[in-house]
């Protein structure tokens, strides 16, 4: 496995869709050109007298050279009252600053929302000069990525990539993560079409690993979908295939498939990816934590959420650190200080999907509580965080989890074709 | 005006959610709305299912999917075909106690059902009309020829004030099970 991710990279995909870049929406304001001697009397007074509280990112002064190297300073007085007659509706606290400095205000265009990259920036000042900050994803009491925990997402969508064609048959990819401790909690492929009710209990032994690559996966030879091998475009990061076995890029084409010869397996059109680790994550909460858990205990998490945002890893990582394996949980050797606390959901854990989930398993994952969302491709067909619909933006659900895209270089097409390659043969020499 | 059998199934529907609000499951999931549902075709009741995401602590296991999985099961027990499956999902109609959430209209979209009878709105996760229209699915292929989703035919407020009553039953009961009650529980007299 390469462990050198340099080029790979981490893309916030924001709650709102991006604007066109030629359609920056504005709003108007009332400016007026100033003396430049008088400017920081001016902008200080503005300030205290009429902040521009919800937008930040425009700045109060625009700089214009003039022809002959004369320059030109015009401030933002207030913004502009809806209606016709912007200039003569202006709060008499304005008119006074008019009439002291002599100004003559007119109407100008601002941009209405900080720009979300270098491009928008550069066409928002077209309209007049805002400033720029590069996201550093701390929404929502998510930190940054610093180069270990960067490593460590690369290493976990590397999981998945490979869990997705460990089987020969490429499909999309599930795994729970709890990023505190760097465990897996459940991993998952699509089970649409290679499903058997009596594996569900065994499952929960099966999708706990320790070390992310340590797949037991199961061989299910489905054998009616072409196999495709992994291609990936290097440098637009698209893939070229169909990959018409992943359920989330083609929820309706089940009825579509021809019906499994063996006859213990059944299909299930809605068991994608994310939904069946959602199962064995919850499942192993119920193997972990047996008793149904009272108010007080309850009142024990609360406590323990509360906390969270401000101090969450250290709290989490003496909880976590002597937690080898469920043995040592059930049978209560754990030495830690604090009791092991049972996690709401799957409150605090990030999934890794290789594709974008359907509108059905981004859904799902709101319900879980999913903290973080990464996936590596886009589903344009059905995605529901970005391509089609986007529920990270949908205010009126009652949990927001936030999404990255993990770009994929051609560094990690030659491991996935590598993986993809081994794989097959060892199949053929099962087969012989 | 909703017709007598409508009526009839919404009716037995309900009557799923009372019969958990009996056992003291609450049949709610993560703060989430009273849901019980029947499956029915060719008018006959084929399936019912209500809200396990307490005792399973899988908050996705609503009642429609309930209702699905009992179906699913059965069907290729029986030997049918998946297309054969899909050709009963379009002559099947659900009747549940509250509007399917975004999750729950897009599975019925993928399983092609035919018709959703619903009674109260659900205007925190409601997929049929409240947040998303996932019923209203295009009809028009892809640009790539995908075949795109298949709506189905939603009616909402049947039976209304019985839905809403039976979520009220909820809300007085609180959810202990909630991290963060945005309710405070029930206090006990």
């Amino acid at each position: 496995m390469s462990n050198d991710f340099g080029t790979w990279q981490i893309v916030h995909i924001p709650d709102k869709e991006p604007h066109e870049l030629h359609q920056q929406p504005t709003e108007n304001v009332v400016c007026s050109v100033i003396d430049p001697k008088r400017a920081n009397q001016i902008v200080r007074r503005l300030n205290q007298i009429a902040p521009l509280e919800n937008h930040r990112h425009v700045k109060r002064i625009h700089k214009k050279i003039l022809e002959g190297g004369k320059i030109q300073l015009s401030v933002i007085l207030c913004l502009a009252s809806e209606g016709d007659n912007q200039l003569d509706s202006l709060p008499p606290y304005i008119h006074e600053m008019i009439s002291s400095y002599q100004l003559s205000p007119f109407i100008a265009k601002v941009c209405k929302y900080a720009a979300t990259s270098k491009e928008e920036w550069q066409e928002q000042c077209k309209f007049w000069p805002t400033s720029y900050h590069p996201l550093t994803y701390k929404i929502d009491g998510i930190t940054g990525f610093n180069e270990e925990d960067s490593k460590s997402v690369f290493k976990f969508m590397q999981s998945a990539i490979e869990l997705a064609s460990s089987d020969g048959l490429v499909v999309n990819a599930a795994v729970i993560v709890d990023p505190s401790a760097k465990q897996i909690i459940s991993n998952a492929r699509d089970q649409v079409f290679a499903w058997s009710t009596c594996e569900v209990d065994s499952d929960i032994d099966s999708s706990c690993i320790k070390k992310p690559g340590l797949f037991n996966s199961r061989s299910i030879s489905t054998g009616f979908a072409p196999r495709e091998s992994f291609h990936l475009n290097g440098s637009s990061n698209q893939l070229k295939q169909p990959f018409t076995s992943v359920s989330c890029l083609y929820p309706w084409q089940w009825a579509e498939q021809q019906s499994q010869s063996q006859s213990s397996y059944y299909c299930h059109p809605l068991r994608h990816a994310a939904i069946v680790a959602i199962e064995s994550s919850a499942a192993r909460d119920r193997r972990l934590f047996p008793s149904e858990g009272n108010i007080e205990e309850r009142c024990l998490e609360f406590d323990h959420e509360k906390s969270w945002p401000s101090a969450p890893a250290k709290k989490q990582k003496t909880t976590c650190a002597n937690v080898e394996d469920y043995d040592k949980l059930n049978s209560h050797s754990c030495t830690s200080d604090q009791p092991f606390e049972r996690p709401y959901l799957c409150t605090g854990y990030d999934i890794y999907l290789v594709w974008e989930p359907c509108t059905m398993c981004a859904m799902a994952l709101v319900h879980q509580r999913i903290r973080r969302i990464f996936y590596a491709f886009p589903n344009p067909n059905a995605g529901a965080l970005g391509s089609v619909h986007r529920l990270q933006g949908e205010k009126s659900l009652n949990h927001h989890y936030a999404v990255f895209r993990v770009l994929v270089p051609e560094e990690g097409q030659h491991t996935l074709r590598k993986c993809y390659t081994e794989v097959a043969e060892t199949e053929e020499i099962n087969i012989c | 005006m909703s017709s007598p059998e409508t009526i009839t199934f919404m009716e037995s529907a309900i009557k799923q959610a009372t019969l958990a609000l009996d056992a003291l499951e609450v049949p709610v999931g993560v703060e989430f709305v009273v849901a019980s549902c029947v499956i029915v075709e060719d008018g006959n009741v084929i399936a019912s299912g209500r809200n396990r995401t307490t005792e399973t602590r899988n908050a996705t296991r609503h009642a429609e999917m309930e209702a699905i999985d009992v179906l699913l099961e059965q069907w290729q027990k029986n030997g049918l075909s998946m297309s054969e499956i899909a050709e009963k999902f379009s002559n099947c109609s659900l009747y549940v106690t509250c509007e399917p959430c975004i999750m729950c209209a897009s599975a019925l979209s993928i399983l092609g059902i035919k018709e959703v009878f619903y009674g109260c709105p659900n205007d925190k996760f409601g997929g049929c009309g409240s947040i998303l229209s996932l019923h209203l699915s295009n009809t028009m292929p892809l640009n790539n020829g995908v075949s795109p989703g298949k709506g189905f035919k939603s009616t909402g407020g049947i039976m209304a004030p019985e839905a809403i009553l039976l979520l009220r039953t909820f809300y007085e009961q609180g959810n202990p099970n909630a991290p963060k009650p945005h309710r405070p529980l029930a206090r006990q007299a």
